[in-house]
């Protein structure tokens, strides 16, 4: 069909396509996220339509096929999920799909290896919504995601897609705005501004033009967030952003997207063009006489456009350096004019706001930070992904009943929150409740929504001087802060650990944060030193070990560590000798082994093929 | 133009609105440091930060360089505090360790107590060994002049002024405005026998027909006269001889 002219259309539609679904037809859901594209999910729903085939079934009459976006397990993908039993397949491979079809779809039964087992008790855990990572989450950015297919807008409205944008248009710009200021919604970006109060500041500025922007320029190491959403339910954010510009009076939009994310940008353009054909966007929206369109804009995949000044420079065809924002961009952004820019998951929660309401909205989180939030956990936990958890829950519950406790039993030793800008935050604080206000006083921040989870082989000097280095290839280099500043304390972290550091270095470094916190131009210099702050602040002796006692303790720190081989332990395998690159390792078969420590490169080779756990670090 | 008052360490001045801070002290005799602005370009600044000041404003107090700082009724601005030299010592420290052959740094620092910087020196490459990445000159070829023949590549630690692939530029009209505008002397003109070189590139000087002093690019005529519609006779005698 072409247009919908009207709300009541819309509604009829909708009805429509209810009357038409099938809600009991048996239906393969494959992943198509990136994370189980790059795995094989593509050959394995090809597998699915030929199998079906095969066995004499047809598809749409007996059996429906799907792709959705992410699911967010990644680690165990590509995923399979059969509806409506809501069964969850862990790592389907082309040839598990002819089982699958024979035993499940036809025979009604579980193929059991393919089905999650939790770690602890062993048990077979089948169903979706049973399995930890998924139990513990509240989905609301993430409501569609994995269940709709990201390609076809009927589906999105199927499922309810378009309903806020509707009554958003029965409703006052004033009254939106009231609406999304009272359920408390804070940007989801990393600040965590009130974005109602963003939009009031826009609406109440006198100009001709106005815009409305979404932040995809998602740039944190880990972080997958805003990708997920883009990718697999781009129509929610385009909902958002029209309901935002009749909320302020614009009618033109532009989303930012990194070029890096092909497949986020093609879902994206797809939904545009049928939002369009569908008279959701465009002019005349719905018959409601209100008129906003939306622009794609590719990013080149630096890390300062996402933040919002070098983002509004880079839109305009300009390099994308920031400047200084002592005029707001929602008075002079974009091209001078008034300008609200939000980020994807920001935008994500609109609809379903104005749909349920702020009340419902604000029931959700903490007193200063409503509903939920997305995070992508990764590092040294069992289950790493993408999860969405209310406001307020603690990090060692997200850590423990969601990620499922650190990898391979080893002790939890900090989380990183908050990407380059952020901080690490011990686990002494675990139960520090994650909300934006929280993990700002401790010295963190919420930012984009990445967590990486380190365990006691995690040094943190280290993991400062990774942040550290990877804010020097950033930096614009237009502020002396931070382009000078960075690489004099990515200097000072290195010579710590390398042996090199003294009393004097860790002054320094305490000079040079303090520097960039107060003195550089934009958010990526301001926050830069968090990491190098936040690791000084809780893991000051580790720290001092490095400098007073020239020891690395995690063992990670090459120039302060030597390898050596536990003569108890060793059996005398001759693996490691066999596999040393220098050589260096002597000892006769069946007797225990030496290093050499004075040939010895540190590679690791040695301690990762030892089957005994015989080769250490001292 | 609205006027607005503002206080400046204790004084009250009369300003018009949005007027940056360090022109409301410059004109009343208040000295903040400066290097990357030029109140002809308004599109300089912000860069360096030796400009820190103290902003007061309902309630809360930041950082912000006084030579972009929009001024508004009750601001209160600081520039003599315990945490602005701090500040603009740790940034001229590090100026100092990136080009400490400058004497316009040297300077700035040593008025701020800072002989020799702690950190490693930077051995850049001899062409920006005084360059500060301030901007100043390419914001003046594009806003001033018009032609754009240079521009900052590359970013970080790395970034510089440069015309396109460091090769002499096609649109460069040799007028130097870049190294009089430069705070730190660090872009190279030389002069010698009636030809300029500057950015790679040879101009040609058109000779004062009164004294023969080569005084202005023959490149830079041909843009003037393009631009403005001025006779091309005006440029046959330099300035002192008009």
């Amino acid at each position: 069909m072409g247009a919908i002219n009207s709300i009541e259309e819309l509604e009829a539609y909708r009805r429509e396509l209810a009357a038409a679904a099938k809600p009991d037809l048996p239906t393969v859901l494959v992943c198509f996220g990136t994370g189980c594209q790059a795995n094989g999910s593509r050959l394995v729903a090809e597998a699915f339509t030929e199998a079906i085939k095969e066995q004499g079934l047809q598809v749409d009459v007996n059996i429906g096929i799907k792709t959705t976006g992410c699911h967010g397990y990644c680690e165990n993908g590509p995923l399979v999920v059969l509806r409506p039993q809501d069964i969850l397949y862990l790592k389907v491979k082309p040839e598990d799909v002819p089982e699958i079809v024979e035993e499940s779809i036809k025979g009604g039964r579980v193929v059991e290896r393919l089905v999650y087992r939790d770690k602890v008790t062993e048990e077979l855990v089948p169903r979706y919504s049973e399995i930890p990572f998924y139990k513990h989450q509240l989905r609301i950015a993430l409501r569609h995601i994995g269940t709709i297919d990201p390609t076809n807008i009927d589906d999105y409205i199927l499922a309810g897609g378009y309903a806020g944008l509707a009554k958003a248009l029965t409703m006052k710009p004033e009254d939106i705005i009231s609406e999304v200021e009272r359920s408390g919604l804070r940007g989801r970006g990393g600040a965590g501004f009130p974005t109602g109060t963003k939009w009031r500041s826009c609406a109440r500025v006198d100009s001709d033009v106005r815009y409305v922007m979404c932040n995809g320029d998602e740039g944190d190491p880990g972080a997958f967030m805003d990708r997920s959403i883009m990718e697999g339910d781009p129509h929610a954010v385009i909902e958002g952003m029209i309901i935002g510009a009749y909320a302020v009076g614009s009618h033109q939009g532009y989303i930012y997207v990194r070029d890096e994310y092909p497949l986020a940008v093609r879902n994206l353009t797809l939904a545009i063009e049928a939002a369009r054909e569908k008279g959701l966007l465009g002019e005349n929206i719905l018959g409601s006489g209100f008129s906003f369109d939306i622009k794609i804009s590719r990013g080149g995949g630096a890390f300062v456009c996402g933040e919002s000044s070098a983002l509004m420079r880079s839109v305009e065809g300009n390099v994308g350096e920031p400047r200084a924002k002592y005029i707001r961009s929602v008075e002079r952004g974009l091209y001078n004019r008034p300008t609200v820019l939000n980020n994807v998951e920001t935008w994500a929660n609109v609809p379903e706001i104005i749909l349920k309401g702020a009340e419902w909205y604000a029931s959700m989180g903490t007193e200063g930070s409503k509903g939920t939030k997305v995070f992508s956990l990764v590092g040294k936990v069992n289950n790493t992904g993408l999860v969405e958890v209310p406001m307020g829950i603690s990090i060692r519950e997200l850590v423990e009943n969601i990620g499922g406790g650190i990898l391979g039993g080893k002790k939890f030793k900090a989380v990183q929150t908050g990407g380059p800008s952020g901080g690490c935050i011990p686990e002494r604080l675990a139960d520090l409740p994650i909300d934006f206000d929280s993990l700002t006083k401790a010295g963190s921040m919420m930012g984009s929504g990445g967590i990486i989870v380190m365990d006691e082989d995690t040094c943190m000097v280290d993991v400062a001087k990774y942040f550290t280095g990877f804010l020097v290839e950033e930096s614009c280099g237009k502020c002396t802060p931070c382009r000078d500043g960075l690489p004099r304390m990515l200097d000072l972290l290195t010579e710590i650990t390398e042996g090199r550091g003294t009393e004097e270095h860790l002054a320094m470094l305490e000079e040079l944060c303090d520097l960039l916190t107060w003195g550089a131009l934009c958010g990526l210099g301001t926050s830069a030193a968090n990491p190098v702050l936040s690791t000084i602040k809780y893991f000051r002796e580790e720290y001092e070990a490095h400098i007073k006692d020239k020891k690395c303790p995690a063992g990670v720190c090459k120039a302060l560590i030597t390898y050596y081989i536990d003569p108890e332990a060793c059996t005398g395998c001759r693996l490691c000798a066999k596999n040393c690159p220098q050589n260096c390792i002597t000892g006769k078969r069946k007797e225990a082994h030496v290093i050499d420590t004075s040939k010895c490169i540190k590679c690791g080779v040695c301690k990762d093929v030892c089957t005994f756990d015989a080769v250490r670090i001292s | 133009m609205e006027k607005i008052s503002v206080v400046i360490d204790g004084r009250t001045f009369q300003a018009e609105k949005d007027t940056c801070i360090l022109e409301v002290a410059r004109r009343n005799g208040i000295h903040i440091p400066s290097l990357c602005y030029n109140s002809e370009v308004t599109s300089s600044g912000g860069s360096c930060r030796v400009c820190l000041v103290e902003a007061h404003q309902g309630g809360r107090m930041r950082l912000v360089t006084a030579c972009n700082y929009p001024v508004r009724e009750g601001l209160e601005v600081r520039t003599d505090t315990p945490l602005v030299h701090r500040i603009r010592r740790g940034v001229l420290e590090l100026l100092l360790a990136r080009v400490p052959d400058s004497e316009v740094i040297r300077e700035m620092a040593a008025a701020e107590g800072i002989t020799e910087a702690r950190y490693r020196k930077d051995e850049g490459e001899n062409e920006r060994y005084k360059c500060i990445a301030c901007a100043l000159c390419t914001n003046v070829c594009a806003e001033v002049v018009g032609v754009h023949a240079i521009a900052m590549v590359g970013r970080g630690a790395d970034k510089k002024p440069a015309t396109p692939y460091d090769k002499p530029s096609d649109v460069c009209i040799g007028c130097g405005a870049c190294a009089y505008a430069c705070p730190t002397g660090a872009i190279s003109l030389k002069e010698q026998d009636g030809v300029r070189r500057i950015w790679h590139k040879d101009f040609k000087m058109v000779r004062c027909s009164v004294c023969g002093t080569p005084y202005i690019p023959e490149a830079q005529v041909d843009w003037i006269v393009r631009k403005t519609g001025k006779d091309r006779s005006f440029f046959d005698k330099c300035p002192d001889h008009r």
